[in-house]
Parts: C-alpha cells; sequence; structure tokens
C-alpha cells in the first residue's frame, strides 16, 4: 500500500519536473520581455533594451537558465527557497507567495467541500427518483451548469449577488407575487424530490409551500436580513429538528435509544447556550477555541450515548456526536449573526456587506467574530461562482455511479435480507457508488484551480490564479514558473490523497497492495 | 432475451443507434437549435466573401440609434426588430453582427478542436491500448503531464504563444491565422481524456472473444484495429467528442476572456464579453447576448451528447412510462386483456426468430425485460 | 393446464403446508405491452420438503419465486394468490413485506460473488441479517453469526468472519450465502441456482451440505435450477417449468422414471448421462467401484503426476497436435507477473480423433487450447499442430498454421464482432486466407450457412439478433470455413441450455464424421465430453493428471482427483445418485479440505 503510494507519486513529481522543463523553454519563446519597450520613443532605447537583457540573462541559453532555475527552486526542499524574480515589479518570488497560496487554498477548499457535499446529495435524491420530473429538472440543470462560462456567471453575481443585493438590504421589500411563486416552486422541488404515492406528493407541495410562505415572510417582516439572530428559541429548534433528522438517517426512528441520546444531547446543547454566551463574551475567541469547544461538544455527544447503553451504545453515540456537531455549528452560525449588526454599520462596510473585491476589507479590525464575518462575506460570491461549476459534474457522477450501483447483485441481496429502503441506499449502494467518485474528486480540485484563475481575476482575490494571470500579463517567467510548480503539487497531493481515500474505502485495494 | 430483442429485429447495430438517437427528445432539440444558430450566424454575416444577408456588419459603426445603443426592437404594434435588435456599443458598432460574427468564430474553433481531439485522441489512444507496453505506458505519462495542469493555464500559455510577437505562420498577417491556429492548439491540449478513454475500451475488446477469433482466422494488427476494434469503440469516440466539443467552446470563450484567446479586431463569444464586460452596468445588452449564445451552443452540444450516450449504451432501454403502465394495469384488471405472453411470442415465431435457448447472461435473467439500474423497490402491487 | 397427479394420498397432511402459491402470474411492462413471464402457478411447500422448480431459460422459474418476497423490478406485476402460514404475500405493504424478506423468507443467490457486498466482511453481512430482524446487540449477533459459520461447515470461522468477499473462494462465499439466509430460521427458503456458478467438485460439497442441513431446519426449500443432476440430487417433489407455465408436476421419482409431458421426456433426454457411452457403470455407482477406490490409495491426491492408461498415449509421426512437455505462461503485463497456466504438458491427438480435455475453473485447460492456435505464448517444450512447431513463432509466421486450424470460442456472445453480419464474420477467414471474394465467398458462406443448419437468408443479420444456440453453430461454421484439419472446440457448449446443448453436440458430431477434423474438445463437464471424445485427459492446477480412453477414464478412474471429480457429477436419476453420493460423501470426509476451493 505504501510503496504503491511512494511509487505513485514519484512518478508523478518525475512528470512535473519534465512538465517544468518544457513550460519553462516554451514561456521562454512565448513571453515578450520587451513588452513595455516596444511602443517607446525613448531616446535610449537601444541600451534600454539591452539593459532588460542583461537584466534577464537573455543571453544564456534558455535550457541553461531552466537548470539554474530548477537549482535555486529545489533549494525549497532544504529550507533556502529562490524561485527568482518577478523582474517588472521587482519582487522575490517567494515574497509573492505565502499570501496567494493561502488566499487560493481558502477560496478552492471551501469551494471544494461544498460543492462534493452539495453534488453528491443532489445525485442520490435524483438517481432514487430516476426518471422521475426531479430527476429530469436536476439533469438539466445540471447541464446548463455544465455549459455555463465560469466568467460569465462571476460577473453576473457581481452584479445581482453583490451590488444590487447590498442595494436591496438598503431596503428590504419584495412583492407578493414573488414571495408567493418563490413559495409554490420550492414546494414543487420538494415533491418531485420526496416522491412517493400521488396523496403523499400532494401533502409535501403545499407543506413546503406554506413552510417557505412562513419563513419568507418571517424575515421580511422582522427585518431580519439586517439583524439576522438565531436566538436560544432557533437554536433549540434546529438543534432538535437536527436530533429526529440525523437519527432518521443514522439508525431510524425504532431505534429508541438513539432517539433519545440525540434528543438530550439536543436538550444539553441548549442548556449550555447561555453559559456559552458569557464565555463568547468574557473571553476573546479564536479558531482554537473553536476546536476545543468542538471536541468538548463532540465528547458529550458520545458520553450521552453511551450513557443510555443498551444493546448497541455505540450507534446511538455516534448519533449523539452528529448531533452535538450540528449544535454547535448553530450556535456558531449564532454567535456570527450578533456580530452582523456591528459589522454591518462599520464604517469601513456602510450597510454594503457583501464584498466584491480582495479577500478581506482594508482597514477593518475587530474581534474574531468580525474578521470570521468579513472574511466570510468575501469568500461568498467567489466560492458560489466555483461551486456553481463543479458541482454539475458531482451531481452526474453520483447519479451514474448510484444506479449502476442499485442495479448489482448485492443490492437484491440486502432487500431480499429484509434491509429498510433506507439501510440499503445509505449502507449497501452510496458506499459503493462513492468508490468510484475518489477519482474524480483530484481531476475536479485541478479544474477547480483552472477556474479559480478566472474568478480571482473577476473577483480581484489576490490569490495564486490572479498572480498567474498578471504575471503572464507583465510577461514574468519566473511567477508563472513558480504557479506551476504548486498546481503541480497540488495536484499530486490531491491525487494521493484522493488514491489514499480509494484504498481505505474500499477493501479489496486496501488488502491486496 | 426473446421480448426485447423484439423491438430490435432485423436492424443493424448502427440502425439501432440512429432510432435509439433520434428518438431522444433532448438530443432532437438541441440538433436543431445548433442547425437553427449555425445556419442563421453563417447566413447573416457570409462565408468568406460571400456576403450575408444581414445590414450590417460586425466591424462598421454607425450612427448610434437609441439612447446609449439600446437595442431597437420593440413588442408594441407594430412589433418590429428595428436596426439594431441586439443594441449597439459606445462607438455605434451593431451588436448582432458582432455576436454572430462570434458565433461563426466560436462555432469553427468548436469544430476544429473537435477534430483534431478526435483524430490524436483516437489514433494515440488506439495504439497504446493494442500495442500496450512501453508505447502505453508513455502515453499515460504524457497524458499525465496534461492533467496536472488546469487546461486553462496550459491554454493561456499556448494563446499567448499562438497570438504573441514571436509567433508566425510563413508571414502570414495574424488575423488570418489566429482563430484556427488556437483551434488546433487548443485540440492538442483536449486530445488527453479522449486517449485515455479510448485505450482503456481497446484493453477491454482486446480481451473479447472476437478479436482472438479474428487473429485466429489470419486477420493482421491493422485489419484487427480497423476493422473489429474501432466500430466497436465508435460509441466511446463520438460521445465524447461531443462532450469535449461543449468544453472547448467555454474553454476558448474563457481564454479569449482573459485575453489570452482570439483578440480584437477579431471577434468572439468570449472576445465580446472581455470587450464589454466593463460596460455592463450601463450596457448590458452587450453583454447578455454574447454569453447567452455560449450557454446556448454549449447546451446544444451537451444534450446531443446525451443523447449520442444513451443510444450507443446498449444498456439503455427505453424508459418504461410507469403512467402508462398502470394505465394499462387497470385496462387489463377490466378485463380487455391485450396482453402477450412471452410462450405465444416465441411459440407462434417464424423460424429466424431468436429462440429462447441462451443462458449467456445466467439463467432467467432474459424474461425480466427490466431496465438496467432500475431501483425497483420491489413494488408487487 | 398442468399435467396434475394423484398424488395427495402419499403426502403429509394439509396442516405441514407453509406456502401455498394459487394461480401466481408475472407480467413485465415492455415497449408499451405486458408480456406474461409466468402464468397460473400453482402448488404447496410444505415442511421440510425441497420442491424444485425446473425449466430452461426464459421459463419464468426465477421471477416468479422473486415474486413470492416482492422483489420483482420496478416493471413487474405479480397476480394471483401466495400464502405463507395463512399470510398473503401478493400486494403485501412494503414495511410488512420487508420484516418478511431475511426472516420468513430468504433466498440463496446464485452468485456469491457479486451477490454479496464487496466492501463489507462477511460477518457484518450475517450480523446485518441478524440484528434487522431481531434485537440484538453487536455481540450478540456475531456470537450467533459464528455459530452460524459453524453450522454452514466453514473452515476457521472466526478469520472469515473478518474476511470480505473477495478474500474467500467461491464456495466459501456460498456458505456465508446460506449462513446468511439460514440466519432468522425462515420458515421457506428460495435456492435460485446455488450451485450453478461452483465448479463440480465445489457444487458437490455445498449440495452436501444443503441435504445436512435439510435436517436440521425444517424450512421448506424451493430449489430453482436447470440442472437435471442437481434436482436428482436434492428434491422430493418436482415442478417443470415451460414459457411461463407449469407443464408437469410430481414427486422427483415419477419426473425421472415416468415423465408425461412431452417436454419433460425432451429435457431428460436431453441431459448427458455419464457413462452413457462405456460398457461399464460410471465410476462411483455401485459398491464394487467403491472398493476399487480403497485399492488405489497408490496414487495421493496432491500429486501432479500424469497417469495413462493402457491406450492412453498414442505414438503417431503426423499427429494433429502434439505438446512434448509444454509449458505455457501468460505474459506479463504492466506489473503483474507473468503466470505459468500449464506446466509440462504431454499430449497428443491424431488426425481425425477427439480429444476431451477436462478440467475446473483455472486448471488451465482452456490455456492449452488458446495455445495451440499461437495466443498465448509456450515458454517450455514444443507444440506442434501438423507437424509444425508453434513455439516462438510470430503472429505473421503463424498466419500459414492457423489455416488448418479452427476454433470454437466458449462465449457466442462474444466471439462475434457485434458490428459485422455474420456472413461476414464466417467468410472472413476464407477472404484473408484465400482472396475469396464477392460470389465465390457469398457461395461459400451459403454452404457453411447450410452444414450448420440454419437458414442463408440469415447471412445479412447481426449476432445479437440471433439466440446462442444459432450464434455458437455460427461460430462452429466460422471455425470450419477453411476446412481445418484441427479443431480446438472450448467449452462449446456450457453457456446454452441442456435441449440446445444437445442439439449442438449433435450438429458437432455430424460435422466431426463429414469432416473428419481432429479435435481438441475442453469443457468442465464429464458427461458432455464422453459423449464426444474417445479419449479423455485431465487437467488441474497447470498439471495433466491423467490420460485415457474415455470408457476407461469414466469407469476406472485411477487419479484420486479424477475420482473426485467423477464422483461429483450429479446424474439425472434419483435412485443412481443417491449410491453416487453416498460414494462421494466417503470421499469427501476422506479427503482434506484442500480442495473446497
Amino acid at each position: 500500500m505504501i510503496r504503491f503510494l511512494l511509487r505513485r507519486t514519484l512518478s508523478t513529481a518525475l512528470v512535473l519536473l519534465v512538465v517544468t522543463f518544457v513550460l519553462y523553454l516554451l514561456l521562454d519563446y512565448t513571453l515578450d520581455y520587451f513588452f513595455d519597450l516596444r511602443q517607446s520613443t525613448a531616446p535610449n532605447i537601444g541600451e534600454l533594451y539591452e539593459a532588460r537583457a542583461r537584466l534577464l540573462d537573455l543571453d544564456t541559453p534558455a535550457v541553461v537558465r531552466y537548470f539554474q532555475w530548477l537549482a535555486g527552486a529545489s533549494g525549497c526542499l532544504v529550507g533556502m527557497c529562490d524561485l527568482g524574480t518577478a523582474w517588472y515589479l521587482g519582487q522575490d518570488v517567494t515574497s509573492q507567495l505565502p499570501g496567494a497560496i493561502a488566499n487560493t487554498i481558502k477560496l478552492v477548499t471551501a469551494a471544494t467541500i461544498f460543492a462534493i457535499l452539495i453534488g453528491i446529495f443532489i445525485g442520490l435524491v435524483s438517481a432514487i427518483r430516476q426518471y422521475s420530473g426531479f430527476d429530469y429538472f436536476i439533469t438539466f440543470l445540471s447541464f446548463l451548469m455544465y455549459s455555463l462560462p465560469v466568467f460569465w456567471v462571476a460577473v453576473l453575481l457581481k452584479q445581482y449577488g453583490a451590488i444590487e443585493f447590498n442595494n436591496f438590504l438598503g431596503d428590504p421589500v419584495v412583492g407578493w407575487g414573488t414571495i408567493i411563486t418563490l413559495s409554490v416552486v420550492s414546494g414543487f422541488i420538494w415533491m418531485g424530490a420526496l416522491g412517493g404515492s400521488s396523496r403523499r406528493r400532494l401533502y409535501v407541495l403545499i407543506g413546503a409551500t406554506v413552510v417557505t410562505f412562513a419563513v419568507v415572510y418571517f424575515i421580511l417582516a422582522t427585518g431580519w436580513l439586517n439583524s439576522p439572530s438565531l436566538g436560544i428559541v432557533g437554536v433549540g429548534l434546529t438543534g432538535l429538528a437536527a436530533a429526529v433528522v440525523l437519527t432518521y438517517l443514522s439508525t431510524g426512528l425504532e431505534n429508541r435509544r438513539a432517539l433519545w441520546t440525540s434528543l438530550t444531547v439536543a436538550v444539553v446543547g441548549i442548556g449550555l447556550y447561555m453559559p456559552l454566551q458569557n464565555l463568547f463574551w468574557y473571553v476573546e475567541m479564536s479558531w482554537v477555541w473553536m476546536l476545543l469547544l468542538l471536541v468538548v461538544a463532540i465528547g458529550v455527544g458520545l458520553a450521552v450515548g453511551l450513557a443510555f447503553r443498551g444493546r448497541d451504545p455505540w450507534v446511538s453515540a455516534r448519533t449523539g456526536a452528529l448531533v452535538a456537531v450540528v449544535m454547535s455549528f448553530f450556535v456558531f452560525v449564532d454567535r456570527m449573526f450578533q456580530g452582523w449588526g456591528d459589522y454591518n454599520q462599520h464604517p469601513a462596510i456602510n450597510g454594503r456587506p457583501i464584498a466584491t473585491i480582495g479577500a478581506q476589507t482594508p482597514n477593518l479590525s475587530g474581534s474574531f467574530w468580525m474578521t470570521n464575518l468579513d472574511s466570510f462575506t468575501h469568500l461568498l460570491l467567489p466560492s458560489i461562482a466555483l461551486i456553481l461549476i463543479s458541482i454539475a459534474s458531482y451531481t452526474r457522477y453520483t447519479r451514474g455511479s448510484m444506479l449502476e450501483v442499485l442495479g448489482q447483485d448485492y443490492i437484491r441481496t440486502a432487500r431480499a435480507k429484509g434491509l429498510p429502503e433506507r439501510t440499503v441506499v445509505m449502507r449497501h449502494a452510496l458506499r459503493n457508488a462513492l468508490l468510484p467518485l475518489a477519482s474524480v474528486v483530484p481531476v475536479d480540485i485541478i479544474t477547480m484551480i483552472g477556474g479559480a484563475v478566472i474568478t480571482e481575476t473577476i473577483f480581484g482575490w489576490s490569490g495564486m490564479g490572479k498572480l498567474f494571470i498578471d504575471s503572464m500579463n507583465r510577461n514574468e517567467l519566473d511567477p508563472i514558473m513558480a504557479y506551476i510548480v504548486i498546481t503541480g503539487l497540488l495536484a499530486v497531493v490531491a491525487n494521493l490523497v484522493a488514491d489514499f481515500l480509494y484504498a481505505v474505502l474500499d477493501p479489496r485495494i486496501r488488502v491486496n497492495a | 432475451m426473446s421480448i426485447e430483442s423484439r423491438a430490435t429485429e432485423g436492424l443493424s447495430q448502427g440502425a439501432i443507434v440512429r432510432r435509439k438517437f433520434l428518438g431522444h427528445k433532448g438530443a432532437m432539440a438541441g440538433l436543431i437549435v445548433l442547425a437553427v444558430i449555425a445556419v442563421f450566424a453563417y447566413s447573416a454575416q457570409g462565408v468568406g466573401p460571400i456576403p450575408g444577408w444581414w445590414i450590417h456588419n460586425h466591424t462598421s459603426s454607425g450612427p448610434v440609434v437609441n439612447p446609449g445603443g439600446a437595442p431597437t426592437w420593440s413588442f408594441a404594434n407594430p412589433f418590429a426588430f428595428g436596426e439594431h435588435p441586439f443594441g449597439q456599443d459606445d462607438i455605434g458598432r451593431d451588436n448582432f453582427a458582432r455576436v454572430m460574427k462570434g458565433v461563426q468564430i466560436s462555432l469553427m474553433v468548436m469544430a476544429i478542436i473537435g477534430l483534431v481531439a478526435l483524430v490524436l485522441g483516437t489514433v494515440i489512444g488506439a495504439l497504446a491500448g493494442y500495442y500496450r507496453g512501453r508505447l502505453d505506458a508513455f502515453l499515460m505519462r504524457v497524458t499525465d503531464g496534461f492533467i496536472i495542469l488546469p487546461t486553462i493555464v496550459v491554454g493561456s500559455i499556448l494563446g499567448k504563444l499562438v497570438s504573441g510577437p514571436n509567433f508566425s505562420l510563413f508571414g502570414l498577417s495574424s488575423a488570418t491565422y489566429m482563430a484556427p491556429a488556437l483551434a488546433v492548439v487548443l485540440g492538442a491540449i483536449l486530445w488527453t481524456s479522449l486517449a485515455r478513454l479510448v485505450r482503456g475500451e481497446f484493453l477491454a475488446l482486446r480481451e473479447r472473444e472476437f478479436v482472438d477469433s479474428a487473429r485466429v482466422a489470419g486477420a493482421g494488427d491493422f485489419r484487427i484495429i480497423v476493422k473489429h476494434m474501432l466500430p466497436n469503440t465508435m460509441g466511446v469516440i463520438i460521445v465524447n467528442t461531443t462532450l469535449l466539443m461543449s468544453q472547448a467552446i467555454v474553454l476558448e470563450a474563457a481564454l479569449s476572456f482573459l485575453g489570452f484567446g482570439i483578440r480584437a479586431p477579431q471577434v468572439s463569444l468570449g472576445q465580446l464579453i472581455n470587450e464589454y464586460q466593463s460596460a455592463f452596468a450601463s450596457r448590458p445588452w452587450l453583454f447578455w447576448w454574447a454569453g447567452l449564445f455560449i450557454i446556448l451552443i454549449a447546451l446544444c452540444v451537451n444534450f446531443i451528447g446525451d443523447g449520442l450516450r444513451d443510444a450507443f449504451d446498449p444498456r439503455m432501454k427505453t424508459v418504461p412510462s410507469l403512467r402508462k403502465m398502470n394505465r394499462a394495469e387497470r385496462r387489463a384488471g377490466r378485463g380487455g386483456t391485450q396482453q402477450k405472453t412471452a410462450a405465444q411470442s416465441t411459440t407462434t415465431a417464424t423460424a429466424p426468430r431468436p429462440d429462447t435457448d441462451a443462458r449467456a447472461s445466467g439463467p432467467d435473467s432474459g424474461d425480466t425485460g427490466d431496465e438496467p439500474g432500475s431501483t425497483g423497490k420491489g413494488a408487487s402491487h | 393446464m398442468a399435467t396434475q397427479r394423484e398424488t395427495q394420498q402419499e403426502e403429509p397432511l394439509q396442516k405441514d403446508v407453509i406456502l401455498s402459491v394459487r394461480d401466481l402470474g408475472v407480467r413485465f411492462w415492455v415497449n408499451d405491452e405486458w408480456m406474461t413471464a409466468a402464468e397460473g402457478l400453482t402448488y404447496d411447500v410444505r415442511k421440510g420438503e425441497v420442491l424444485a422448480i425446473v425449466g430452461e431459460s426464459g421459463s419464468g422459474k426465477s421471477q416468479s419465486s422473486m415474486s413470492l418476497m416482492g422483489l420483482v423490478p420496478k416493471n413487474g406485476r405479480a397476480s394471483g394468490s401466495a400464502r405463507l402460514d395463512g399470510r398473503e404475500l401478493i400486494g403485501m405493504r412494503e414495511d410488512q413485506m420487508q420484516k418478511v424478506r431475511g426472516n420468513d423468507i430468504s433466498v440463496i443467490f446464485q452468485e456469491p460473488m457479486t451477490a454479496l457486498n464487496p466492501v463489507y466482511t462477511a460477518g457484518f453481512q450475517i450480523s446485518e441479517t441478524l440484528r434487522v430482524h431481531n434485537v440484538m446487540g453487536p455481540r450478540e449477533a456475531k456470537e450467533e453469526a459464528l455459530r452460524l459459520l459453524r453450522l454452514v461447515e466453514m473452515p476457521d470461522p472466526e478469520e472469515r468472519y473478518d474476511s470480505f468477499p473477495h478474500q474467500l473462494s467461491g464456495g466459501q462465499r456460498q456458505r456465508v450465502m446460506i449462513a446468511q439466509a439460514l440466519a432468522c430460521e425462515p420458515r421457506l427458503l428460495i435456492a435460485d441456482e446455488p450451485t450453478t456458478a461452483l465448479d463440480v467438485t465445489v457444487q458437490a460439497e455445498i449440495l452436501k451440505l444443503m441435504r445436512d442441513l435439510r435436517e436440521k431446519v425444517d424450512a421448506g426449500i424451493i430449489l430453482i435450477t436447470h440442472d437435471m443432476g442437481v434436482v436428482a440430487d436434492m428434491a422430493d417433489r418436482i415442478l417443470v417449468m415451460k414459457q411461463g407455465r407449469v407443464v408437469e408436476e410430481g414427486t422427483a421419482t415419477q419426473i425421472f422414471t415416468d415423465p408425461q409431458h412431452e417436454y419433460t421426456k425432451q429435457l431428460l433426454a436431453a441431459v448427458p448421462h455419464l457413462g452413457s457411452r462405456s460398457e461399464e457403470r460410471a465410476f462411483g455407482s455401485g459398491a464394487e467401484n467403491l472398493e476399487y477406490v480403497d485399492d488405489l490409495a497408490a496414487i495421493s491426491l496432491e500429486s501432479n503426476d500424469t497417469y495413462e492408461h493402457p491406450g492412453g498415449r498414442i505414438q503417431i509421426d503426423n499427429a494433429a497436435l502434439k505438446l512434448a512437455g509444454a509449458s505455457i505462461e501468460y505474459p506479463a503485463v504492466g506489473r503483474k507477473k507473468a503466470f505459468r497456466a500449464a506446466k509440462a504438458i504431454d499430449l497428443q491427438i491424431a488426425p481425425g480423433e477427439v480429444v476431451g480435455l477436462v478440467g475446473e475453473s483455472g486448471s488451465g485447460k482452456t490455456t492449452i487450447g488458446r495455445a495451440s492456435v499461437g495466443l498465448i505464448p509456450v515458454v517450455e517444450g514444443s507444440l506442434t499442430v501438423g507437424g509444425v512447431e508453434i513455439a516462438g513463432k510470430t503472429n505473421k509466421q503463424l498466419r500459414d498454421v492457423r489455416k488448418t486450424v479452427g476454433f470454437v470460442f466458449q462465449d457466442p456472445g462474444s466471439s462475434l464482432n457485434p458490428r459485422l453480419p455474420v456472413g461476414e464474420s464466417i467468410g472472413e477467414p476464407m477472404y484473408l486466407h484465400e482472396g475469396l471474394k464477392g460470389p465465390a465467398l457469398s457461395s461459400r458462406v451459403e454452404e457453411l450457412l447450410d452444414s450448420v443448419e440454419l437458414p442463408r437468408s440469415m447471412r445479412n443479420r447481426y449476432p445479437h439478433e440471433f439466440s446462442g444456440g444459432q450464434r455458437q453453430r455460427i461460430g462452429i461454421a466460422r471455425a470450419l470455413a477453411l476446412k481445418p484439419r484441427l479443431l480446438i472446440a472450448d467449452e462449446p457448449t456450457s453457456a446454452l441450455d441442456v435441449s440446445v446443448q444437445d442439439r449442438v453436440l449433435a450438429l458437432f458430431r455430424n460435422l466431426q464424421e463429414e469432416y473428419g477434423f481432429a479435435c481438441l474438445f475442453i469443457s468442465h463437464d464429464l458427461a458432455v465430453v464422453e459423449m464426444v471424445a474417445s479419449r479423455i485427459a485431465v487437467m488441474r492446477h497447470g498439471h495433466l493428471l491423467e490420460v485415457g480412453p474415455s470408457a476407461d477414464v469414466v469407469a476406472a478412474p485411477r487419479h484420486p482427483y479424477t475420482q473426485r471429480l467423477l464422483a461429483a457429477v450429479p446424474v439425472p436419476d434419483p435412485v443412481e445418485q443417491r449410491r453416487r453420493r453416498e460414494a462421494r460423501d466417503a470421499l469427501i470426509v476422506s479427503g482434506s479440505e484442500d480442495l473446497a476451493g
């Protein structure tokens, strides 16, 4: 296993080396080092050309320069990085990189995680409802998303997701027609997704329409958008709902002990709400604190599950822990919401919270909550652009793979054993259907990095992609090479993780290799 | 077996595929829309020296008709397109003419990319899959090399190369070769995924007995590849070339948008969006139309690809309509039985009808008539 | 409709009836009309009784049984009535049906490799069944699962509990399947072709296990199979189905000794009987043979030496096929190491002679066939066809040799190019070797179609339009196109139903007489080989174990492995099969588990 991974990594690394060589020569041929001098009418133009050639060492053959560059780059392995200079700006590439890498990774990771989760979920439902109206709707939608140019979406998002939406926040009024249309559409979507007999579908349609209407009305009537909050009531209700839903999905409601466990965890969460608010008030928070609190929450969930004992305590404990995670998330969201008013009123924001440019607001300093809200509002639009583009492929893959698996003999066996449909789908089908997805993820991450080139450029997100485009426009070779190496390494890592995941998920590989 | 083969009796594989494809509503819609767009774009702006029927062309500027160059069509009585139905830009160029020219260029680029990738991918994939060994290993490394970098990055570099000052093609002016050259270069990037698929298909086909059978019959490598294996790979090749073309048009647009593809004064759909993106707030029509056509073309190609995939997939059967089924059942319940039994349909068969004697796919699998991947929950009521 | 008989008096009392099926039918919605897969099924299953449902593919035997559990595909509908202990199963609500499945009715499926979920351990899958129907903690479930694994005589149950399906052999997987089916002590057990995917010796063990379990659990068993031998081995009563209807029903003895319906008679007549061609009875069917077994302890079961019967070896110069110390290797591909599939084989075939090559899966029998036309390289020794050496030749050099050899492939579905009309496939060898074209080629193709008894008009059709039997005829026609001196037939009938197999074998024998080619007939089925071959060679794990005239090998096998192989073949005659079974069980007990697969 380890040997297999090592061999894979080594061979990809070698390929990467060859790629850098080829691209170095190609770039050297492509880039116009004198682009800023072409139109110049300066009298000493000849000298300027010569100085430029001397600066970039153009008399040395490109192959030799490649190896010089490679020598500097391989210094990174021993902590003495020399990735060359961005000659136009006169900066060291190594000084340009750290912030850019962090920003890109932030963007791509957030988008990947959401795209995978949402894509798998939609694909799963679409497969279970094969040939239904919902399935056709999702199929059409995913083709549409395949066809969307990311730059076009990004420009639209900038206009409607940020500028218009910020205007809307200034005076949030929506017409009755819009609200009712929205409610009915959501009713139909839920109906298609849940399916069932015609009576059940009717109930779902009516129920979902009414609930959506009520929620939208509540949000608008209370001015919730400008001072959002969940409060102890909201956190409590969502927690209890999560407890029931999670129990249903993981063990089924017949497992009373699991149900009691998750409900208890939810109640404990409600009880801890006020003490936590005090903690947040008196102590300056950080991600370390958050992580710590999450671990505590999971511990509580597990402990409650085990305390209920029964025949199978670990199943209860697992459900309890899941509920605890969800509760923690909502408490976190609630606290973020509490900071929303301050953030929105901040002079640097000035009532226009959704950002269109950059990764953070300049001149904004504040608490842990404030800075996180700020980076969230900046992350929002570029992430949506990326998610929209890559969600379609996950949906299609999950759907196809799921349908393939559902036709397998072992699914028939699972049904013949008398397992409930939920277990057949979640335990027997989904697990197998996710296997091929492991090889899709790295490819998609690379595509996503490519998409980031465009989104970063449009949203002024100073990450690797923007660095690449800017350096291309400035005809700077070294930063482009740095981009290629780092993207390539990311790809190598993504592949490695995928291989590893695959091996973990598929016993046929784990044991044999 | 007897039940399913009834539908395909007397048809060659090609005829079955054609029939399934023609029956695919999405694909047919895509095909028709795409054809209309292509005819419209080429006839409106003309091809080469042949002039088109539209009054403006994509470079000439005229007086701005509506304030700001807004579209001139009106739904008020009487309905009229006006002089500039898609609007005009700030210097009075007709947006309809520019978009149609852009569609022409984008379609051409898409077709060339498809062709280049098709040829490279098929030939290289087939050779690697058939001969395996070193050639195969080398090919896999090469595709690895293409895969570790996003296509848009490699595309940008090559696009810059083609449109850069250091590049020249027999001393021609860059306007004449830029679009085709860009297309060829992009095709040379995009062939790898197709090559991998063709290779995989060939590796699988090699294990099929009819390939051994052909070899025993005395067929040489060339004949086996061309006559026996390639026809059986056509499905994969056609489907994936189509899907690749839908990627290609979006990629071309993205590169032109970034400034590394088609550049002014040449137009393409991506280039138009690039040129007009800053005018979005003031002249949104310049932005909308170009984007709409990119999406429309890509969507059509995607639907055609989907239809082809279904048509070539031997496991895909026509979708059983549950509603029809229930209706028929109700009718049968009322006594109007028009059901046919498998027994009758086989015993009354004339000589060449397949009989029910094959166990090839496992005992009793023949009589299910089940579509693959049926999620049948076993509803027996 | 069905030929019911007056058997009521002999049967146990009505109160023992577990399942009572009345007028059961299954229909499928295909191409906008209803197709009937089965109809008018009426039968009872009693406690502790094995009811065999026999029929060829497409007879609706599987689908009708699956409909008892509500497991028909979405586009299928069941009608009629089926009562399990008085509860109606047809049209039962899904949530109630879930409690019946696995608990009251359970199934043993045909292909244990695909019927077990590859990502969960064998133990987990058994425990899961237990826990879904019983209130049971993980530890109890494991205890119970281990008990079940011991019940199905799984070697090393503790270790196997944590094994994934791919780590188990075919026989072991089927044991897991059976353990899982027995987990909740079902009232009714449906065994859907439980041994079809297994090698014959493994099949014998599983059959023995199922017979033993029958004594221990008092469930009613529905055995679905196409194999009359298996039926003779297991069944108390038999239901014969044809094209969705029951044509005959009766006790096992009645059906086998006195079949009434024409179809049943045909079916029984089509089954090849072991020992049908020899003067003596096949090995293991009489007490005297059993003693004979004991005399032969001289060769150990593990021995890889070749035992030659008198007359087993021929020495001629113009052998049609001659292997002398030939070893054959699948070449290394990528990181997969080369695999030696046949080791130091000595075998000759005289012109015009048919030699049967028998072995279980992985024995290397197919390897020898493929090497004989140069598809796999011979790495040691020599292999000559009609006096021409094949070892070490390239594809091009082999062209002339291939002119004299025909090859009939196992899978008639895969051996014809789906994109070529069959006429073109048949004509290809003549086009390539003799340069025949146009009308000359046409008339030859038509002659060949005549000789395999297919209408000439079919030459323009595509392979997918033919049935399995017809495709195999086309395969034979193609192999005979160049009038070869040697024909390699690689399991030519193993994918076919018995009645079709019978017709294809008859055709084969006629053609062999007419064309007079020598033939290497490869098969896993001893009864089939015995019918066509004058000599039989037996292989295991790449070694040739025994060669001899057919009658001798069948009646007096010398190698213990051949004995086991012969003893394991169930014959379609309940009385004889009982005798053979006793002999077989004695062998299995005396032998080790090493061949348990």
